[in-house]
């Protein structure tokens, strides 16, 4: 009975085709709506997890809870770093400075400022070399620079540069120090405009006179297999209960709450209208329908279709409408959020390698979820109609209007 | 006797004064400062206090400062959800807290300077039409005479990436969505309208009414109801976004303006949806109107 009423219903729906067809593209339009803000909702929290996780340290030790270079600094780094490394709990921990450098580029005669992260990397190395080499110990006052870094000063692996490094904001820079360009490399943390580098953290403290007595801005720490991050968390805050040290997970949190909340709060906002708008799409569109078939109904009716049977009509023509607009909004809600990523990765300080789109098969399963109990809530109405229409009445009404 | 029993009365009373006036004194001494909302609140401060601030977590080299009022930062949408607890202070004075004393230079660094340009033919500020190309030359010669400062035009050539200019690009992007949808569903009740009508479209054209005739009804019709449809929705936009400021407000606790219609913002959302609504009649009523007078009095 259930193929039959299927059947039914798909040839009703093909009669009217136009109406149909509008339907189901109204349907596919909500739905690659509703498919894309399921995508926003969480595509940065994933997006930025990965990241961080690509990066191969799980634990960030912070003065506070400020993002890095907006607050206070970690003092006496060196030996607490080396105190975090010698916990069993820790694989490897590195100190990381981000300190202001510039060059004077000679051909336009602009200061090109940058970013230059002093680090002393062991076995991880959180940046991908994309030409020349890494940097190694023999490499002695090497530096590697990012792409757009590389054009702007026209430089290539093996040049040397002259780098006038700023260490500490209330000093003044010493004369430039000379680098040598090991490689280009890309940083994960880069945004599409940032110019950033890396280098030897005792070359650019040499260079800005600043010895290890400058401050750093975060120690980033592997944990040891075995132990995990909290393992590791909760070793450091038993020697150092000052300290913030905090997970992967625990950054992506605070994220959640503070970076990416805008976004969370339209992706709900517009997943509510546009199921909303799915909802009213195809109930008007049953219930006219109904309306406009009221004699036909009731002459089925009449010659033994059950109500249950044309309620399953109706039920049936909400489901292949829905199903069928569903399906073509998943390409659509492809397309879609193609284009949607690439207007809001134009926004400043987000990582080029981030995307604010990122399909889940979570967000499938909800989807499709969403949109079923949108087929069967908008086909209430119209069933409830169909069930309780007069037969005698309605044929009457038909003969005489 | 009375006089007896007042001078002690009024040593007391001159010695409560002259500390009152000292206290004022004191109090004049230390520096000023002000407070974000924010701080000013969760800190449950009042005008007049007196705090200790120091530069950084140990409490080095702290000072006091007397709290002379509180502020609304400007509102920042790159970070909604941060707690803004901020102070602003006299230049003198932070330097006086945070320099190195080692740092012979430490009381004569700065992290920037803002230069506010004069016009060369008036000597008012430029303002916020900003002649962009006087700006980048201005900063381009700046760093080439002071090596070492990093010069830079606030307004940027190339706004395309401004925060506030992506957010809008992407509102822009779902709204279009939002208008295409809408237009879908509109498409299908002006079809369901026209298809009632067919017998009525039938009679007419028996009766003599000539094609075009029927198609300046449906034409009239699909603006008026695109007309009342967009001047309703324009209302309830107003309505809800008196609404909409305040919960995100208190949610985000800022003043940051989220929603604001404009009567330009409306003049758009009128022009985009009356013309939708007069082609969503014409396309529902094209089939209907090709239709010979026969096909549509048929039963």
């Amino acid at each position: 009975m259930i193929g039959r009423a299927f059947v039914f219903a798909g040839r009703n729906l093909l009669r009217q085709p136009g109406r149909a067809s509008v339907g189901i593209f109204g349907i596919a339009a909500v739905g690659a709506l509703l498919f894309d803000m399921l995508l926003l909702s969480r595509g940065l929290v994933v997006s930025f997890r990965d990241l961080l996780d690509g990066i191969g340290f799980d634990v960030r030790v912070v003065a506070s809870d400020a993002a890095p270079r907006s607050g206070p600094r970690l003092s006496d780094a060196e030996n607490l770093t080396r105190q975090i490394a010698g916990l069993p709990q820790v694989d490897e921990a590195v100190t990381v400075r981000m300190v202001d450098a510039t060059v004077d580029e000679p051909r336009s005669h602009w200061t090109i400022g940058f970013e230059l992260t002093a680090i002393d990397p062991a076995r991880r190395r959180p940046w991908t070399i994309m030409a020349g080499a890494d940097l190694s110990i023999d490499s002695g006052q090497g530096i590697l620079l990012n792409a757009r870094l590389a054009d702007a000063l026209h430089a290539r692996p093996g040049d040397s540069i002259k780098v006038r490094v700023s260490c500490i904001a209330d000093r003044a820079a010493l004369a430039p120090a000379t680098f040598r360009v090991a490689g280009i490399a890309e940083f994960p943390f880069d945004d599409e405009r940032w110019l950033s580098a890396a280098a030897w953290t005792h070359g650019v403290l040499g260079a800005c006179g600043g010895g290890s007595s400058v401050p750093a801005d975060m120690i980033m720490i592997a944990s040891r297999e075995g132990y995990g991050a909290d393992g590791a968390v909760a070793a450091i805050r038993r020697i150092r209960p000052g300290l913030r040290p905090a997970t992967n997970e625990e950054i992506v949190a605070r994220m959640q709450q503070q970076g990416f909340t805008y976004f969370r709060q339209i992706s709900t906002v517009l997943s509510t209208i546009t199921m909303l708008f799915g909802f009213l799409l195809i109930t008007v569109l049953l219930t006219v329908s109904v309306n406009q078939r009221l004699g036909e109904i009731a002459t089925l009716r009449a010659l033994g279709f059950s109500r249950a049977r044309l309620a399953a009509d109706i039920f049936w023509q909400s489901v292949l409408l829905v199903g069928t607009g569903g399906v073509l909004a998943l390409p659509l809600g492809y397309l879609l959020a193609q284009w949607l990523d690439r207007i809001l990765k134009a926004m400043p300080q987000i990582p080029a390698s981030m995307h604010f789109f990122v399909f889940e098969p979570r967000a499938l399963v909800v989807h499709g979820a969403l949109l079923v109990m949108t087929a069967i809530v908008a086909a209430v109405y119209p069933m409830r109609l169909v069930s309780a229409l007069p037969i005698s009445a309605t044929l009457r009404n038909e003969v005489v209007g | 006797m009375c006089v007896r029993r007042a001078i002690p009365l009024l040593i007391a009373a001159a010695t409560c004064l002259s500390s009152m006036f000292v206290c004022a004194d004191a109090a004049r001494d230390i520096p000023a400062v002000l407070v974000s909302r924010q701080l000013f609140v969760s800190e449950k401060m009042s005008v007049g206090d007196v705090v200790t601030i120091a530069a950084d977590g140990a409490g080095t080299n702290a000072h006091r400062f007397r709290v002379v009022g509180s502020y609304e930062p400007v509102p920042d949408p790159m970070r909604l959800g941060v707690v803004r607890r901020e102070m602003r202070m006299h230049l003198p004075d932070l330097l006086a807290m945070s320099a190195d004393p080692r740092d012979p230079l430490a009381m004569e660094t700065v992290d920037a300077i803002n230069i506010a340009a004069i016009g060369k033919k008036s000597r008012d500020r430029i303002g916020d039409k900003q002649d962009a190309a006087a700006s980048e030359a201005f900063a381009k010669n700046l760093a080439a005479r002071i090596p070492g400062v990093y010069a830079r035009p606030t307004a940027v050539s190339d706004d395309r990436t401004s925060p506030f200019v992506v957010l809008e690009r992407f509102h822009l992007a779902i709204a279009i969505v939002t208008v295409v949808a809408s237009s879908i569903f509109l498409l299908a009740l002006m079809l369901m309208l026209v298809d009632e009508r067919r017998s009525t479209v039938g009679i007419l054209r028996l009766i003599g009414y000539r094609r075009r005739r029927i198609l300046e009804y449906v034409v009239v019709e699909g603006l008026i109801i695109a007309a009342a449809g967009a001047a309703i929705g324009v209302v309830i936009a107003g309505l809800f976004q008196g609404g909409v400021n305040r919960f995100f407000q208190w949610r985000y606790d800022t003043a940051l303006v989220f929603v604001r219609i404009t009567p330009g913002i409306a003049f758009r959302s009128v022009a985009m949806a009356v013309p939708l609504g007069v082609l969503a009649a014409l396309a529902s009523s094209w089939t209907l109107l090709r239709r010979e007078v026969f096909a549509l009095t048929r039963r």
